[in-house]
């Protein structure tokens, strides 16, 4: 089944971050709203993203609404409903949001896991990059958890 | 990067008019309590210290975040290894 996601802006940067973005080579259509794109460039779009593939949209839908999403998020999560798509997301808030809306969500540690599980990272530079996500990137997530989601990588990894 | 540091030092200091031994004195404190906290989260999630120990040691709303993050993470492991 081939995978369908919306990215809005904070896995892009977190990635690109991290040197990662190839990592999004691996859905196999993505979409990036043209709002998320306006974000992404007034901050300078981020090195590699010329590199992967992804179609810019804009939504026909009505702007999802809800005070704790910015423009790019609600119209990423807009897109996300309109296509059927994952939405791509870091930000906590955006998750609940799209989850109470009935749209699959997830982060940039799923895409670092999907990168392994498709080959393109081994064990060791999944779990490096999840680390490095952590420690170097402005995506705000404990050192504990981090360590929890390296766990599961093998735990998880070895039953799959 | 120890010249951007000591740029950053000496800007606080100016700014909170303080000497830079406080701000040092200041950022070995915020260290060291994020250090700590990461440590009681860990041993909360390896079982090994329970929730309310957690709870008592950084606080009700860092448990509850560290918890959310934790069903995030598990939740993309999972996707991104079945996807």
């Amino acid at each position: 089944m081939s995978l369908v996601a919306v990215a809005d802006a904070g896995p892009i940067i977190h990635l690109a971050e991290i040197e990662s973005l190839a990592l999004l080579a691996e859905v196999d259509q993505l979409y990036l709203p043209e709002v998320v794109y306006d974000e992404l460039e007034v901050g300078g779009l981020p090195d590699g993203l010329d590199s992967i593939e992804y179609e810019l949209v804009t939504t026909t839908m009505t702007c999802i609404e809800d005070e704790e999403l910015d423009p790019g998020e609600a119209s990423a999560l807009a897109v996300s409903k309109e296509r059927d798509a994952v939405l791509l997301t870091d930000d906590l808030a955006a998750r609940e949001v799209a989850a109470q809306t009935g749209v699959e969500v997830h982060g940039s540690i799923g895409v670092i896991a999907l990168g392994h599980s498709r080959g393109r990272l081994d064990r060791d530079e999944a779990a490096s990059l999840m680390r490095t996500l952590q420690r170097e990137t402005s995506l705000f997530v404990t050192d504990a958890v981090v360590r929890r989601g390296i766990e599961l990588l093998d735990e998880r990894g070895r039953t799959t | 990067m120890s010249a951007e540091i000591s740029d950053r030092v000496r800007e606080i200091a100016q700014a909170r008019d303080v000497p830079e031994s406080k701000v040092f004195e200041q950022a070995l404190e915020r260290g060291l309590e994020t250090l700590w906290e990461d440590i009681v989260l860990s041993q909360y999630f390896e079982g090994t210290l329970d929730r309310e120990q957690a709870v008592e040691q950084v606080g009700r709303s860092k448990v509850e975040r560290a918890e959310r993050e934790r069903e995030v993470v598990e939740q993309d492991v999972d996707w991104g290894l079945n996807a």
